[in-house]
């Protein structure tokens, strides 16, 4: 639980595809190698389709578990039109919720008995190469087997890849911005349409709606659980700041930014007294607050949004989202499919030819949102967002066309499109460190800023040097 | 049975006062303490998911919403947790009587030579946190040295760890000791060999501790849940307790609390029904002495 | 040790090899489970406390592991919390089962109910209580503030403060398992022969010197090995905080040193340092019953 629970959810999102047309990679037949299979198959054949009459089987996990039928269904689906395309492939599912778990998911490297094509956070890399347990699928992967490979972020995919090379494909990813209560913002006589976009904003918006009183609070955050941590990393982003220098192996937060993100959080707790006296809040702490319409404003991403109507049962109509405040980058997380080390060639080939099925063309798998929305799942939450250029412009609309949720209540998180930046490698252990930084702040009115981000900043080079 | 207050003294004016207004604090405070959190637990379970969340909460669900309990057992696919973790529970009980209680007769009985040693070495167990041997046992059961089996996805790889259980062992053990030897020298003259004096002389005798025995066997297997994880990958072969704690952020929250209750019903009303032989065991009169 | 009847007498070779192999044949099963799932994973543990994995490549590397965990800033705090859990965790759930044990051993009428209700919680799956618990700890919604607000007595953080995290973990944790150890207690007290006491309350003895003299004495075998095996256990305290505060708890008030292993392990990608604390806990742990076997000796020849 002390990752990011966050991606947990990210199975509500998950939408599939209806019975597709064919994609451009998968139906290219062309080349009607009649070699059943082509054992050692030399280099520059990985760049080859995959050979319509190879017999391959395939086993990945984060199928979706029982308790969410509709996505269940539509990944039954799309694995019988996948086989439609491809007769000779068998994708042998596994589900299970959570798609990872730490323990299980260290287990498996270690013995090596993760599936073909295993889930994991955009995170999760350097675990994985250090258990020698991924594949290399660079000379796999090209514009012919992921058509939309030039749309896809390349900030996403360099989470993805080590020396030059790429060891999966993303298939769900999110970036931060602000989520705030519309019916909160016109009690308290705000603009719902316009969320505020700096931390002065904020503080203004916070103390407004805090005044209605009732227990409400006019903005949230978490410190507990890495997930202080977590958060004190996107707002550091947001000013502008980093976790570390770019060779990661020092804290590079002590800076006015660093400060600023702790003053913010303490002058919202204790100035404007606009955050409430109950602090040590968790993951899903915030959401609980927010769906009962007991809290203003807080930093997150667009599944809380699913999160607060699926589970907690609120209102879609009720929830905006604005870019993350200062605006300067935006905390970036996700998930992707890593490939096994030791596949064969046909094996990866079918494992990318799935993937780009399921959940790498607009318009099909995961993004049919016609089907999403005839199966009662929300369309137009602004993610995934890994999609740019013409994919991002194409997939836009079709996802206004077919939307469920006020999509207009996302389009201030839209229009700004701050840029993601992804995690500072080894996250957990530095957030761990932040945890407690942010939770002085918010329980200690006389905390001394600089001296617990002196102390967090030690701490940090201190892990950082014994890796 | 005479305990550390004599009848004469209960029955003593002052003394039955006192004894009546302990047995009456006594027993709605415990009513209080342990049957109150259930009370929550089912009531939470009927009531919707906003009213569940609400501040304050209430005693009694405003409407009542039967329904979650439904909606609980299917999407959390309890029926088949409950029947994978009586499955665990008793063959781990099964195993741990037979091997434990033939090593612990075989230690404090047979006294076989580096028997200490075997013992020490059990009781050394005790003293290594289970999660830090999570990975180099799951490691083991994947691949069992010489027998090169796999365990992972059969219930043998829950079952089997548990035998390897030193504060049974030693329970058993200490409870043997007791025994005198004399009435196994008794079966012994009458020819009786170590399997027949330990089944008709020494089982019969140690009522209470196998009874303590196969409860934490039991319970132990009922409270695991970061083992079940690891070798157990399908979700349909879980346990409840992993079952649960997998989804318990996936649903609304009146539906946890609903699907909690009914994980905790079946060994409550298991309890209730047989809590006189699980007690009885332990009531029947001593060996000391 | 006193010679045991069916033990052979001296002399006769063959039967006494007969009599240790069926006494090994006993053994076999139950040590067969301990060599696979504890005695080697114990040495593969060991091994691993001293290599690391990077890249796929395993090295050794000395006792860099072990250098690490002893710097991490978290070592000492995680080791003052383990100790505060012990401590509390015994004050509650050593000596409150005893006193339970004790009163429900005397509540003739409603012993068979009261018993029932005490062990009622351990027949719940731990996850079922501990998620009950975090609800009932909720500082907004929570039963218990809600009834500390009827009572007008000042609310508390609970689970979220870092002055009361660990307080409110030992509170679940015991309501949890007092259950057993009552139960054991129970047995133990209903084993001391009624006489006893008879002859006690003739010398004149009071309550408390009935307690002092005879109960105590009586159980103190079952006593003093609970106890120790209570405190190995708790120190190794792991499922409660991990799922009541997700393991650190609120400025990391609640990592435990188990919990601090499991997060090398398994979120910092750092099985070597896993393994390495893994052993300090090992070394103090068996310090620990070393010294109290020792203590225990004593007093016995007292």
């Amino acid at each position: 639980m002390t990752r990011h629970p966050r991606v947990r959810r990210s199975l509500a999102v998950l939408a599939a595809a209806g019975l597709a047309l064919t994609t451009a990679a998968c139906g290219s037949g062309s080349d009607g190698s009649d070699g059943a299979a082509a054992p050692g198959t030399p280099a520059a054949d990985a760049a080859a389709p995959l050979d319509p009459a190879a017999k391959v089987t395939i086993s990945i996990d984060c199928q979706p578990p029982a308790n969410k039928p509709a996505e269940r269904k539509q990944w039954a689906e799309d694995i019988a039109a996948f086989r439609q395309l491809h007769p000779n492939v068998t994708i042998d599912s596994k589900d299970g919720f959570p798609c990872e778990e730490p323990a299980a998911f260290t287990a498996q490297l270690k013995g090596r008995t993760q599936t073909d094509i295993f889930y994991s956070y955009l995170t999760d890399l350097d675990q994985a190469l250090d258990a020698d347990a991924v594949q290399d699928i660079s000379a796999y992967v090209n514009e012919t087997s992921v058509p939309a490979l030039k749309d896809i972020d390349p900030s996403v995919l360099a989470t993805l890849k080590a020396d030059g090379k790429l060891y999966g494909l993303p298939f769900s990813n999110y970036r931060m911005g602000l989520i705030y209560n519309r019916k909160l913002f016109q009690q308290a006589g705000l603009d719902p349409d316009k969320p505020p976009t700096t931390w002065d904003g904020i503080r203004e918006a916070a103390r407004r709606i805090a005044a209605l009183g009732d227990g409400v609070n006019g903005y949230g955050d978490y410190s507990a659980t890495n997930q202080g941590g977590w958060h004190y990393t996107a707002e550091l982003y947001g000013l502008g700041g980093t976790m570390t220098t770019p060779d990661g192996k020092k804290a590079a937060f002590r800076t006015p930014e660093g400060r600023q993100v702790l003053q913010n959080l303490h002058d919202l707790r204790w100035t404007d007294n606009a955050m409430g006296a109950t602090q040590g809040l968790k993951w899903p702490d915030l959401m609980t607050q927010m769906s009962t319409d007991k809290l203003g404003m807080y930093v997150g991403a667009p599944d809380d949004i699913t999160y607060m109507v699926q589970t907690l049962k609120g209102n879609y109509a009720d929830y905006g989202m604005g870019p993350m405040p200062g605006g300067k980058a935006a905390l970036l997380g996700g998930n992707d499919y890593l490939f096994k080390k030791g596949l064969t060639p046909d094996q990866i080939k079918a494992g990318i030819a799935w993937i780009d099925f399921k959940f790498l063309t607009v318009g099909k798998g995961q993004f049919d949102y016609a089907r999403t929305r005839n199966d009662g799942l929300p369309v137009g939450l602004p993610q995934p967002s890994f999609f740019t250029g013409a994919s991002l412009a194409a997939d836009n609309a079709a996802k206004s066309a077919a939307a469920t949720v006020p999509v207009a209540n996302y389009a201030p998180y839209l229009a700004a499109q701050v840029p993601g930046r992804t995690e500072p490698a080894n996250a957990q252990q530095i957030y761990k460190i932040l945890d407690t930084a942010v939770s002085a702040v918010l329980t200690d009115r006389d905390a001394d800023l600089d001296k617990l981000l002196a102390t967090a900043e030690s701490q940090v080079n201190q892990v950082l040097a014994n890796l | 049975m005479r305990t550390l207050i004599s009848d004469v003294q209960l029955n003593r004016p002052r003394g039955r006062l006192v004894h009546r207004i302990v047995l009456v604090v006594v027993v709605t405070g415990f009513t209080l303490v342990f049957l109150g959190p259930l009370y929550w637990l089912v009531t939470g379970g009927l009531k919707s998911a906003r009213e569940v969340v609400q501040s304050p909460p209430t005693l009694v669900p405003h409407e009542l919403h039967p329904g979650t309990y439904a909606e609980a057992w299917r999407q959390l696919r309890l029926g088949r947790l409950l029947s994978n973790t009586l499955v665990y529970a008793f063959g781990a009980l099964a195993l741990q009587l037979v091997f434990d209680v033939a090593a612990a007769y075989a230690l404090s009985k047979l006294r076989p030579v580096l028997g200490k040693l075997l013992l020490g070495m059990m009781l050394a167990t005790l003293m290594v946190p289970a999660a830090v041997l999570v990975v180099p046992q799951y490691l083991t059961v994947l691949d069992l040295p010489l027998l090169h089996l796999d365990l992972v996805g059969t219930p043998w790889a829950i079952w089997l760890p548990t035998v390897a259980n030193a504060f049974s062992v030693f329970l058993l053990k200490r409870f043997f000791d007791s025994i005198p030897d004399e009435l196994l020298a008794a079966a012994a003259i009458d020819g009786a060999g170590p399997l027949r004096t330990l089944w008709s002389v020494v089982l019969p005798m140690s009522r209470p501790i196998l009874g303590v025995v196969s409860i934490f066997a039991v319970v132990n297997v009922w409270k695991d849940f970061l083992w079940p994880l690891l070798v157990l990958p399908d979700p349909r072969d879980q346990p409840l307790n992993t079952g649960i704690n997998s989804l318990s952020l996936g649903v609304p929250q009146n539906v946890l609390i609903a699907a909690l209750a009914i994980a905790s019903a079946p060994t409550i009303v298991f309890f209730l029904i047989f809590q006189r032989n699980i007690m009885a065991g332990l009531t029947t009169g001593s060996l000391k002495g | 040790m006193a010679a045991t009847a069916p033990r052979p007498r001296p002399g006769r070779l063959r039967q006494r090899v007969r009599h240790h192999l069926t006494a090994h044949g006993f053994l076999l099963g139950a040590v067969l489970c301990f060599a696979y799932f504890s005695w080697y994973p114990m040495v593969r543990e060991v091994v691993m406390s001293f290599q690391r994995t990077r890249r796929g490549r395993t090295t050794w590397v000395g006792l860099d592991n072990l250098d690490r965990v002893v710097h991490d800033p978290a070592f000492w705090q995680a080791w003052r919390n383990t100790l505060l859990f012990t401590v509390l965790a015994l004050l509650l759930g050593f000596a409150l089962p005893f006193l339970v044990a004790l009163l429900l051993n005397e509540l003739r009428g409603a012993r068979t109910y009261l018993r029932v209700l005490v062990y009622l919680p351990v027949m719940m799956p731990p996850v079922a209580s501990v998620l009950l618990f975090k609800y009932f700890y909720d500082p907004r919604h929570g039963l218990f503030n809600r009834i500390l607000e009827l009572l007008h007595l000042p609310t508390s953080a609970w689970l979220n403060s870092a002055d009361t995290a660990m307080v409110s973990v030992v509170l679940a944790a015991t309501w949890m398992n007092m259950g057993s150890a009552t139960l054991i207690y129970l047995a133990a007290l209903q084993n001391i022969p009624g006489e006893l006491y008879e002859a006690a309350e003739l010398d004149g003895a009071g309550l408390l010197r009935r307690i002092r003299h005879v109960t105590i004495p009586q159980t103190r075998l079952i006593l003093s090995l609970l106890l120790l095996l209570q405190i190995v256990a708790t120190m190794q305290v792991f499922v409660e905080p991990y799922l009541l505060t997700g393991g650190n708890g609120p400025e990391g008030s609640t990592t435990t040193v188990v919990h601090l292993i499991y997060q090398y392990a398994f979120n910092f990608n750092n099985y070597g340092s896993a393994s390495a604390l893994g052993l300090v806990m090992l070394i103090v742990l068996a310090g620990f019953s070393a010294l109290y076997a020792r203590l225990a000796r004593h007093t016995d020849q007292d």
